[in-house]
């Protein structure tokens, strides 16, 4: 007692400091959406937002000076001070696991599914580092932050797309302008060890609220899962974090008597105890099936527009929602190919080819809509994939034209640095198939560039396909209004990712290549140097005369 | 000190006259002992190859890859599963009862797929091969497995008809119901780290084949096959289930791919380890079953003019039983030819066999090869990079041991080294001829050294203008063969005729254009480059495909070396027609053969009908016109 009044002075001049040092308020609201899927599968999205009112980024041209002090209530700590050490206006990061299959699953609500790690920045010019300089301690920073290897994102995997990727907020108005920088490294893995840093970011960490769901034993087994971050400005409002996990699950998978009936024990393995107290909203959002029987427990708080709403701000006891179909005895798959696929547009890329010189880059849009629809189309290859422009063939329907392509811009690879960037403007007629066909040509690699496990290929980013439409047309329900902020944003649409076979030396036999070679330099010089040192004389073999006076070399 | 001294001797004068003597001592003795090294050389190749078999040569195979860890997994295929198969097996005997055609089997093959929730596609596809058409319709489902990328893929796959009979009908049922139930079964786990591609493909080879092509992209100008709806990455294993019986006792690896590919050996000798400890089955290479198993019974099928104690004999019986899978091999390889359908797969660098059920009355069934599947698609599911690590050329003298390259490569190499060096003798003895005024002098007297050799001009240009004309003869036949609709024996027979009388205008311009003295040097000059076209072919198509370098080389090896003029014409003309049957006997000995070769070119494209029409006859014919010019 006596010890703890002893400092209260200090605690209270610390906190009347604090308050008084940061004019900024927070707040944190958390949202959980879970989208039951026409096969049984269920999206579950998870929006963690923190806000930190009135402030607003770093100015790079300031980073020389000292950082005016930041104090931090519910605003992540950790990514605050990286944010603040480069002078990052606005920063996207997602690591995902899987293929999104956008004509099953329908469009996302966190749209950055492409498969693997993926990081964009937009970074303001000004002061005596260089963007690149800022970019590159930004990944490094972020990949000791979230355990991922995006360090490894460097010059060869670092593009500036103009069209594709637009700010989310706003960015602030300085002298010098800001400058995209955008990696992607497909082959990420996303696990147990980027959770818990992401966890740890969180004001109520993975203890209370709904961050409590996060269970990682089952979202590392989900068909397809990913998290996010994303720091945006926007003008009068603050700087905003939102954390996001992403993930969808197969309670047919999960069962045993093969239904799709689930809750939040049965496919979280955990259930809400208790609320998180910081939080200024939580809630949980359950899409309702149409025309279909079920059976929804607990009564949700409201239920709007075919949506169950639960406030979960105030949990008195276990909060388990669960969906039924009490009619199913069995969960049977849709057969008939439904009439409207849930996304409008669907891309499929393959790689075709089999020499590993060669090969061909096929990309195939589909349009379901009746109405034209321009899209960008945005393809980053790493230098050791070249594409060739000329060789670009493009099929509408099966026919040849060569229209629908404008707005290109194109910046060219840059052999052992830079990767090659292919942005266009499509134009996609109504209900229609786009096919582009274009000539790829394969690098003979240096031995000491290829990776450990040459003989697996290399990864390849995904292509992105941008409508220039808005979400809102995007979503077969009319669920933007409910389902959160980024729905007045443009799509996003990801491609999978490839793997191209590059010719590969034979790594398990470098002696005897060494051998071979140290034997063919040693024969060579031997040659060499017997030329060098001989005198050629003439040397009578027999005393006969006749034929038999042969010339004859004679080593000195 | 002495290092310094015999320095300096080899420095003197002497000491090089001693060096120069023994070099060319040497050489005159090389020269002097050709035709015995010549001899040694083919008879050490020959016998090298039929010892092949032989136990001491072989060695045990083992796992070289330490990720694929085979049969190191409890496996969950169970009764309930084995049921499942059984209903879809009833399906495919409805069907197959009503006579159905294959789209319609398609349709419902991907409405089967649909009820297990993975998406499933139908692609049609047609052959024109001359006035024929082939055309089917092939099944594929992708599963995209929970949380994969999709860039790699593993192929399950079963043809509509199995290989038991090649393709002549016998129906794959079990097989296709097996893939069927298995995709339900592999879709409960979320521990796949690659798309699985089930692939129901119609016909033998034909359907696989039009699948693979389309997936690869690959364009053959008599195939028209719809592009493909559903996509996944690149395949690198590929399991082929052949299952015609009731039931099996063994499960029998099948390996050879076209045009002599073979699979990592790692994917054999994984698939190998699985059946007999997962499985419990035992395995046979191909469908041949060792004699211990069956001490009572004949399973060599060994001459029977051979006496008891032979055939009694333990170690014959073991020699036997590995020749006859050599030979097995050999003849699929050498013809190219895929021993199963998963022979189509490495061509586009997919590792794969067909894992085929030997029918029997018992005892196993659905249990046991849905377990083995299972066991093996887990042990290539923990790739993380191609296989690489073991054997791409090795012979399989039974499912547990194996060849090395380097302990049979060298049998059809010392071969062709004998031939080499009978074209570089020829080709100097081409260059001298004996001294007309000593002449009867020398060939009187036995002393050689009295003999007076001179120089003459080689002619070449003749020689080769002969090569070049059978070459080219060999493409004409090769066109007229792929080009014919209807191969008849008469229009055989006509072609026999005409392959027969083919050396007719090399004779007449021979008589025009040449010399008469020219003619004894240009016949040696021919067989010359004969001599080295057969070896190098011989030596260099041992790499690729050796069992191909090794026939080439029985076949060639000793009737190019014997051909030689003779003064007498009849004697000329029997030794040409011998030739003309080694380069050409197959248009009427084997016209079944020539059938399934030309096929196989035109469908397949396997190289063996080209090989043998524009290197290998015109080789033996080249042979035979040594003997029939003059000498």
């Amino acid at each position: 007692m006596i010890f703890s009044w002893r400092i209260l002075p200090a605690t209270l001049l610390l906190y009347v400091l604090g308050t008084l040092a940061s004019p900024t308020s927070e707040t944190f609201q958390e949202e959980l959406t879970l989208r039951p899927l026409r096969d049984g599968k269920v999206i579950s999205r998870f929006s963690f937002t923190t806000l930190r009112e009135g402030a607003v980024p770093r100015n790079p041209e300031l980073l020389e000076a000292k950082d005016i002090p930041q104090y931090y209530t519910l605003f992540p700590l950790g990514l605050g001070q990286v944010l603040r050490e480069y002078a990052a206006s606005e920063l996207h990061l997602s690591l995902n696991s899987g293929k999104w299959d956008y004509e099953g699953w329908g469009y996302p609500g966190e749209q950055e599914v492409g498969t693997g790690a993926q990081l964009w920045a937009w970074i303001s010019d000004g002061g005596s580092a260089t963007v690149d300089e800022r970019w590159k301690g930004l990944r490094n920073a972020l990949a000791g932050l979230f355990c991922a290897s995006l360090g490894s994102l460097d010059d060869q995997r670092t593009t500036s797309p103009k069209l594709a990727f637009v700010p989310v907020g706003d960015l602030p108005a300085w002298k010098l302008p800001h400058q995209l920088r955008h990696a992607t490294l497909p082959s990420e893995n996303v696990c147990t060890e980027n959770l818990t840093p992401f966890l740890k970011l969180l004001p109520c960490k993975g203890i209370s609220g709904i961050a409590g769901l996060l269970n990682p034993h089952r979202l590392f087994d989900a068909d397809w899962h990913g998290m996010s971050v994303h720091v945006s400005w926007r003008e009068g409002r603050g700087i905003e974090v939102r954390l996001a996990f992403q993930a969808v699950f197969d309670p047919v998978r999960l069962s045993i008597d093969k239904k799709r009936d689930w809750s939040l024990q049965s496919i979280f393995d955990k259930s809400i105890r208790k609320a998180c107290p910081v939080a200024s909203s939580s809630r949980i959002v359950v899409e309702l099936p149409k025309n279909e029987a079920y059976a929804i427990d607990p009564k949700p708080s409201i239920v709007q527009e075919g949506f169950a709403v639960y406030d979960t701000s105030h949990v008195e006891k276990d909060l388990d929602i669960s969906l039924r179909w009490p009619l199913e005895s069995v969960f049977s798959y849709p057969l008939d190919p439904p009439l409207q696929p849930l996304s409008p547009l669907s891309v499929q890329r393959i790689l075709k080819g089999t020499s590993q010189s060669r090969g061909q880059l096929s990309v195939s849009i589909r349009n379901t809509l009746p109405s034209e629809v321009q899209a960008v189309y945005l393809e980053t290859m790493p230098w050791h994939v070249q594409f060739y422009l000329h060789t670009l063939k493009i099929l509408v329907n099966g026919h040849a034209r060569d229209d629908p392509l404008s707005d290109i811009a194109y910046t060219p690879p840059v052999p052992h640095g830079r990767p090659a960037l292919l942005e266009s403007v499509l134009r996609l007629p109504p209900n229609s198939t786009t096919q582009l066909d274009m000539d790829v040509m394969k690098s003979f690699l240096r031995y000491t560039e290829h990776p450990p496990d040459a003989q697996r290929g290399w990864d390849l980013p995904p292509a992105v396909l941008v409508p220039l439409v808005n979400s809102t047309s995007f979503v077969a329900s009319g669920a933007s209004t409910l389902l959160g902020n980024d729905m007045s944003r443009r799509p996003r649409i990801y491609t999978r990712t490839l793997l191209v076979d590059l010719a590969t030396p034979d790594f398990s036999m470098p002696y005897n290549v060494i051998i071979m070679s140290c034997t063919l330099i040693a024969l060579t010089f031997g040659m060499v140097f017997n030329l060098m040192t001989r005198r050629f004389v003439v040397v009578k073999l027999r005393e006969t005369p006749g034929r038999n006076e042969v010339p004859m070399e004679k080593t000195e | 000190m002495s290092l310094l001294s015999r320095l300096k001797r080899a420095g003197n004068e002497d000491g090089a006259r001693v060096r120069i003597r023994r070099r060319k001592a040497l050489a005159a003795l090389l020269w002097k002992r050709l035709r015995f090294i010549r001899v040694t050389l083919l008879l050490v190749g020959l016998i090298w190859m039929l010892a092949i078999p032989l136990p001491m040569l072989s060695q045990g195979t083992y796992i070289d890859e330490n990720a694929l860890q085979p049969a190191q997994v409890n496996t969950y295929w169970d009764w309930a599963d084995v049921h499942r198969a059984d209903r879809y097996l009833d399906q495919v005997e409805e069907w197959v009862q009503h006579n159905i055609s294959s789209i319609e089997r398609a349709d419902m093959l991907v409405t089967e797929f649909q009820k297990l929730g993975i998406p499933a596609a139908t692609q049609l596809y047609a052959y024109t091969n001359g006035d024929k058409v082939v055309q089917g319709a092939n099944v594929y489902a992708v599963f995209s497995s929970p949380r994969a990328s999709g860039d790699e893929a593993m192929v399950i796959s079963a043809s509509w008809l199995s290989r038991a009979g090649e393709g002549d009908g016998t129906l794959n049922r079990r097989g296709v119901s097996t893939v069927l139930a298995l995709a339900a079964f592999l879709k409960n786990y979320s521990l796949w780290a690659k798309d699985i591609i089930f692939v129901l493909s119609d016909g033998y080879m034909e359907g696989m084949h039009a699948w693979l092509s389309t997936y690869h992209g690959s364009v053959q100008s008599n195939l028209r096959a719809d592009p493909l709806v559903l996509s996944s990455g690149v395949i690198w294993t590929a399991l082929n289930i052949d299952y015609p019986g009731h039931s099996f006792s063994h499960i029998g690896l099948f390996l050879e791919g076209l045009n002599g590919r073979l699979p990592n050996q790692d994917l054999v000798n994984s698939c190998q380890i699985i059946s007999r400890y997962t499985g419990g089955i035992p395995v046979l290479l191909y469908d041949q079953f060792h004699h211990s198993e069956f001490p009572n019974k004949d399973v060599l099928d060994l001459p029977f003019w051979l006496p008891e104690f032979v055939k009694r004999n333990k170690e014959f019986k073991e020699f036997s039983y590995r020749a006859k899978n050599v030979l097995r091999h050999v003849g699929y390889q050498g013809r190219g030819m895929a021993s199963g359908v998963h022979g189509l797969f490495h061509q586009f660098r997919i590792d794969a066999i067909t894992l085929y059920g030997e029918p029997a009355p018992g005892p196993h069934g659905f249990h046991a090869m849905g377990r083995v599947v299972e066991s093996s698609l887990r042990t290539t599911n923990n790739l993380l990079e191609r296989l690489h690590a073991s054997f791409f050329f090795y012979i399989m003298t039974s499912p547990y041991t194996f060849l090395k390259i380097g302990k049979y490569l060298p049998s059809a190499v010392l071969i062709s080294v004998s031939m080499l060096f009978g074209g570089i003798s020829e080709w100097i003895g081409a260059g001298w001829r004996v001294k007309k005024a000593e002449g009867g002098n020398g060939k009187s007297n036995t002393a050689t050294s009295e003999v007076k050799w001179a120089r003459q001009p080689r002619p070449l240009l003749h020689a080769l203008c002969i090569v070049l004309y059978t070459h080219a003869f060999g493409f004409v036949v090769f066109l007229a063969l792929t080009g014919t609709p209807v191969l008849n024996p008469v229009i055989m027979l006509f072609l026999f005729t005409l392959c027969l009388t083919s050396p007719i205008p090399v004779l007449c311009s021979l008589t025009s254009f040449a010399r008469r003295d020219e003619l004894p040097a240009i016949n040696r000059v021919l067989k010359s480059i004969n001599l080295c076209i057969a070896s190098t072919v011989i030596s260099v198509t041992s790499v690729l495909n050796f069992s191909l370098a090794a026939t080439t080389a029985v076949l060639l090896g000793i009737p190019l070396t014997l051909a030689s003029s003779s003064p007498l014409l009849p004697v000329r003309t029997v030794m040409y027609l011998l030739y003309v049957f080694l380069a050409f006997g197959w248009m009427v000995w084997l016209p079944g053969e020539m059938q399934r070769a030309l096929w196989s070119w035109e469908i397949l494209g396997v190289w063996f009908a080209p090989f043998v029409c524009l290197v290998y006859a015109p080789l033996a014919l080249q042979g035979g016109l040594a003997c029939l010019l003059p000498m």
